[in-house]
């Protein structure tokens, strides 16, 4: 009896994805070396800091929840902040920007979709390709320097508040609120868990395997767009750097809240808070010292044992 | 393809029959004569072009250029033939210029450095195996933790590696610069690693049945599947360890960036050849004429004044459509 209860606790709080542990662990240390910065406004600022990560974790699993990996976004995002700090576009407007910057990623978005859906290319390599080819494309434009000035209006939006909330934080919680809906409530939310779960059951079903990735790889581009004005907003000038490792950031905060390909257990929450240990884990990592490498070692065991705890589960079930 | 019926059809003609030696549709080796051809008029076209090309020298040049990638590319065409990628490829090279670049007496370093490079593979492979990782995310995360060792070890360029490596790949023996004989000796143990021992053929047992959804399909005629993956996994990053050994000779010192990329070329290079991304389907010439054109490539494009930046990018380019006119049932990763 006793056994069957411990069995069944251990069982619940093995579902519970590792990003909640990993931002409790971190919440504990941070309380206990620093408890001064645990305050609203200080908390603000560095949740402000991955907003474009936790918008890109959102494209990430979309396309993580239908078998499939988007490893372009970096490449999506340096794109976009060189065309808006660059003198391509000498003095056009925000309305010109935000739909020009929606479309180049919806437009990436679709070209994913297609090699991976209908000439069943490896996503992986797709991706990666798109994303080389459009770093190589805008180092040679900008011959490799950084580009200028990003429009004042951009930081002027990025800065505000609501209630001592900084605006890109709430429309985060925002867009995520409204992917949980999609998911949750909308015929295309089921063909995305279904694809998932097995895509020859759901070919056999009517669902429209092939349309539901390609939606999927054009959503997730949508969205790796808005990332990218986020992130242009961000840093207010152009760089040919930025956004680099924003992918493998965003694969790494997918799996840590409990999203792994094809099966979407954690939810729109999980990943929410993976992208919350990772904010707490750079605040962490500078208050203690630890540098550049050591930041990729993290990154990398993240991912790693994140990818164990999820690889025997499948194993044993 | 799946019933007898079709390919005694095909046999019929001769006309099909040409078209199977091309495509490579029914061969376990690929599509390898179409980039042979490629690598033909890449080299004719580079010849008329410049007048230099076909001299002794600028060819023993080329060979030490692309010597690197050949390496990466036949190990990482191991772990392509099981349906899995090895991401961390470039990260191996860039590791091991920053140990031989540790001052230390070569005899130590060059054993150490296969070693942990095994050990590299080895992990890489029980991660896959035992605890069910996508190969994918394995080796990324290996690359990431590398990546983070090396830059510890040699935060920039700098140190200089043992004499020996040095002059096994700066010197020449009976006139014939040393990087040749590199090639020879990689290819020779390749060949007998793939085509002429029992493990090259559970290999392509292996990555059929991987390339054909029935992953245990292997496993039930008594292969001890997951041991030869890890096998494959050890042989990629060894490989790789051999390349990074040649590059820290080249260069002369240890390099944290100097493998950035290499992953990527060493795919490109791998399906050039012909071999199918999903498993199965390759061979090790396909693979070196595969590295042989992206070689020349580079030296077409050098020659041609083209920005670096811009040829990355067709490199890309190239990736992208090599692959997409590969067939294969998956879709996804």
């Amino acid at each position: 009896m006793a056994n069957a209860i411990y069995s069944g606790l251990v069982q619940r709080l093995l579902r519970v994805p590792p990003a909640i542990y990993v931002f409790l662990i971190l919440l504990i240390i941070l309380s206990i070396s620093r408890p001064h910065m645990l305050n609203v406004n200080v908390m603000g600022i560095f949740i402000r800091q991955v907003v474009p990560l936790g918008i890109l974790v959102l494209a990430q699993q979309l396309v993580m929840r239908v078998n499939s990996i988007d490893l372009s976004g970096g490449g999506v995002i340096l794109l976009i902040n060189y065309l808006i700090s660059s003198s391509v576009f000498p003095g056009a407007p925000l309305w010109f920007f935000v739909p020009m910057a929606l479309m180049i990623g919806t437009g990436i978005g679709l070209f994913n979709g297609y090699m991976v859906s209908k000439r069943r290319v490896s996503a992986v390599i797709v991706t990666l390709a798109v994303s080389i080819i459009l770093i190589g494309l805008v180092q040679f434009l900008s011959s490799g320097k950084p580009p200028g000035d990003v429009p004042s209006i951009f930081s002027d939006i990025y800065n505000t508040k609501f209630w001592s909330i900084p605006t890109p934080v709430l429309f985060w919680v925002f867009l995520s609120v409204l992917m949980a809906l999609f998911l949750a409530r909308t015929v295309f939310g089921r063909y995305v868990s279904s694809v998932g779960a097995n895509a020859q059951a759901a070919h056999f079903s009517g669902v429209p395997v092939e349309r539901t990735v390609i939606l999927a790889h054009t959503l997730a581009g949508l969205i790796a767009g808005i990332a990218a004005l986020v992130q242009t907003a961000s840093i207010a000038v152009g760089s040919v750097r930025v956004g680099l490792d924003l992918p493998i950031l965003a694969v790494a905060a997918t799996i840590l809240g409990g999203v792994v390909f094809g099966r979407g257990e954690g939810g729109v929450s999980g990943p929410f808070f993976g992208v919350l240990s990772f904010a707490l884990l750079f605040v962490v990592m500078t208050t203690f010292g630890i540098d550049d490498p050591g930041k990729l070692m993290a990154q990398g065991m993240i991912i790693l044992l994140a990818a164990i705890f999820y690889g025997v589960r499948t194993a044993k079930s | 393809m799946n019933s007898g019926q079709k390919i005694a059809d095909s046999d019929k003609t001769v006309r099909s029959k040409v078209r199977n030696m091309f495509t490579g549709q029914q061969s376990r080796q690929g599509m390898w004569l179409l980039p042979l051809l490629g690598f033909i008029v890449l080299a004719v076209v580079l010849s008329v072009q410049t007048q230099q090309f076909f001299s002794a020298e600028n060819l023993f040049n080329l060979v030490a250029q692309a010597m690197p990638l050949i390496i990466a590319a036949i190990g990482q065409m191991f772990v392509i033939l099981l349906g899995g990628l090895d991401l961390s490829v470039g990260s191996v090279i860039s590791f091991t210029t920053a140990i031989l670049a540790l001052e230390g007496p070569g005899f130590i370093l060059i054993p150490a450095v296969f070693l942990l490079a095994g050990l590299i593979g080895f992990t890489n492979g029980i991660v896959v195996t035992r605890f069910n990782v996508h190969p994918i995310i394995a080796t990324l995360s290996m690359q990431y933790i590398l990546l983070g060792i090396t830059r510890m070890l040699r935060p920039v360029s700098g140190g200089t590696v043992p004499d020996i490596v040095i002059s096994a790949v700066a010197g020449s023996f009976l006139g014939v610069p040393l990087p040749v004989f590199w090639g020879l000796f990689v290819i020779l143990v390749a060949w007998k690693i793939l085509h002429g021992s029992r493990y090259g053929l559970h290999l392509f047992a292996i990555g059929g049945g991987i390339a054909a959804g029935t992953t245990d399909a292997a496993h039930n005629f008594g292969i001890a599947d997951k041991r030869n993956i890890i096998l494959a996994y050890m042989a990629c990053s060894c490989f790789a360890a051999l390349a990074g050994v040649f590059l820290a000779g080249r260069i002369v010192s240890g390099d944290p960036n100097v493998g950035l990329g290499f992953e990527i070329d060493a795919i490109t290079a791998v399906a050039i050849g012909g071999a199918q991304l999903s498993g199965g389907v390759g061979s090790l010439h396909g693979t070196v004429i595969g590295a042989m054109v992206m070689a020349l490539l580079a030296n077409g494009m050098n020659l041609a004044n083209i920005s670096p930046f811009i040829q990355t990018a067709i490199k890309g380019a190239i990736l992208v459509f090599v692959v997409a006119f590969q067939s294969r049932k998956r879709m996804g990763l």
